[in-house]
């Protein structure tokens, strides 16, 4: 038997969240950690309510595409329209098959003119550079994984910003939402994007792993909060936040999740257009809502979901969240997409809930 | 925490206090460690008979939901409504005001519960 040491993968900051009374718990082929000494609810309100969190998402998989076709190339991959995308920015977009389902869900980041730089989910990441690898052969394009080279820090909350910034020359203020710089940091290059996955401002840090422990623990140093998977998940999902193996998978399209805003089918071709056109046509085959319980309970993953009184669905993402209480995103039936009583069955009895409008609590984003 | 030669513990870390025929239930210190934040509980209805064994409540922390079993069968006569607000008093009084039902005990009882010291023992395997 192989034990769990040898077969799960570990961050730079391995021994810092060891340190740190991280609880490490498999995920994505990491140990990673769910959670630190002062607990998930801690952990999440030091995000929301004014605090700043660093969260070790190295796990995540980075993909530089450089060459003279880079812009094509992504536009014939990727579902958003990368022409609109100037030198600075991040976009949000998909990797779909042929079939218009998802390999997976990235961001795109243009670094130049024939540079672009993907950042893409660990799960999903071998898979994604395999097809990025195939697909390349066809253009006059370099795909490089640096993802084992590479340390991705989230740094999110109200004083993310007075935490980072005094590790840098640049000012972070020039950065808008959705833009990213090129900087210089303990001496190293690393890209630093105000992006994330909480609601709230923040950022994004991509490092080499050489000094992925010291910028952690200057972070720390600047008042920052270490956050494990739990607290990363309320955050995500109270946002209704897609993520890849809940509401988005290889089993839906853009159509069914409710991201054909990031899915430009004016722009040209790209793999899986005319599936996702033809979906679009015939409707979606089920179709995602956010729903918040009226009764007691807590909505979970794979619960099942009725509308008046007939099994229409099942949950995502469900939680409890400070804020909203007993919150989901499920997917229902087409046509229990916008009216008829939900239930959420929990431990076999019918529980109320309520449709409710995205995000479960207010986004603090610096839009 | 508060220790009491009358507190016994199941391998499934749930302690039990008798006073006479009237058994308190409860999860252990270690217990609502390992789990973390409690969030929930769902309490047994007062009138439930359960067995030993049996999961007659569910508390569930940020991320997991757990069964908790009845160390000994008996009849639900009163539970810890507060936890129905206070989720997080199974966290921080474990064997105190995060207790979460009271049996009136039917039968022999229990076949296999630990003391205090066996407890803190199987703790240390």
């Amino acid at each position: 038997m192989p034990t769990l040491e040898a077969t799960l993968a570990k961050t730079a900051l391995f021994a810092a969240h060891v340190g740190l009374g991280g609880k490490m718990v498999p995920f994505a082929g990491f140990e990673m950690p769910v959670q630190y000494k002062m607990g998930a609810l801690k952990e999440y309100t030091a995000v929301r309510e004014g605090g700043a969190g660093i969260f070790d998402i190295a796990h995540m998989g980075q993909v530089r595409v450089s060459g003279d076709e880079a812009l094509e190339f992504l536009q014939y991959l990727t579902t958003n329209d990368v022409s609109k995308l100037v030198e600075g920015q991040v976009q949000y977009s998909a990797l779909l098959n042929e079939t218009g389902t998802f390999i997976d869900d990235i961001t795109t980041y243009k670094l130049g003119d024939n540079a672009y730089y993907l950042c893409i989910n660990a799960a999903n990441r071998h898979k994604d550079v395999a097809h990025l690898q195939t697909e390349a052969a066809n253009f006059d394009v370099v795909v490089v994984d640096e993802s084992d080279d590479t340390t991705l820090l989230a740094l999110q909350g109200a004083t993310a910003q007075a935490a980072l910034q005094p590790l840098l020359d640049i000012d972070l203020e020039s950065i808008g939402y959705y833009k990213f710089a090129e900087v210089s940091i303990n001496g190293c290059d690393g890209i630093i994007s105000r992006t994330g996955y909480t609601g709230e401002d923040g950022f994004e840090i991509y490092i080499p792993n050489a000094i992925a422990v010291d910028v952690w623990d200057a972070l720390l140093a600047n008042g920052a909060v270490p956050i494990g998977l739990a607290a990363r998940d309320m955050l995500r999902t109270e946002m209704g936040y897609a993520l890849y193996g809940h509401e988005i998978s290889d089993a839906v399209t853009p159509v069914e999740a409710k991201l054909m805003w990031i899915t430009k089918l004016e722009k040209g071709y790209f793999i899986g257009k005319e599936a996702v056109e033809a979906r679009k046509e015939s409707g979606p085959q089920q179709r995602l809502i956010a729903i918040k319980l009226t009764g007691r309970g807590i909505p979970r993953e794979h619960y099942p979901v009725s509308v008046d009184g007939v099994l229409s669905g099942e949950i995502t993402s469900g939680m409890f969240s400070p804020m909203a209480g007993g919150v989901a995103l499920a997917y229902v039936k087409p046509e229990h997409a916008e009216a008829g009583e939900v239930s959420v069955e929990i431990r076999g009895k019918q529980v109320a809930a309520e449709r409710t409008v995205l995000p479960f609590v207010r986004s603090n984003v610096r839009r | 925490m508060t220790i009491s030669a009358n507190v016994k513990y199941t391998k499934d870390h749930e302690w039990v206090r008798m006073d006479g025929d009237i058994a308190t239930f409860g999860i252990t210190d270690h217990a609502q460690e390992a789990l973390g934040d409690i969030v929930f509980v769902e309490l047994p209805e007062v009138g439930r008979e359960v067995e030993a064994g049996e999961a007659y409540a569910v508390v569930e922390s940020v991320k997991a939901v757990s069964d908790v079993y009845a160390p000994v069968a008996g009849e639900v006569i009163e539970v810890n409504e507060e936890l129905e607000g206070e989720p997080e008093k199974v966290n921080t009084d474990a064997f105190g005001a995060g207790w979460i039902a009271k049996v009136k005990v039917i039968g022999d009882g229990p076949v296999e519960l630990m003391t205090d010291d066996e407890y803190n023992t199987f703790l240390e395997e």
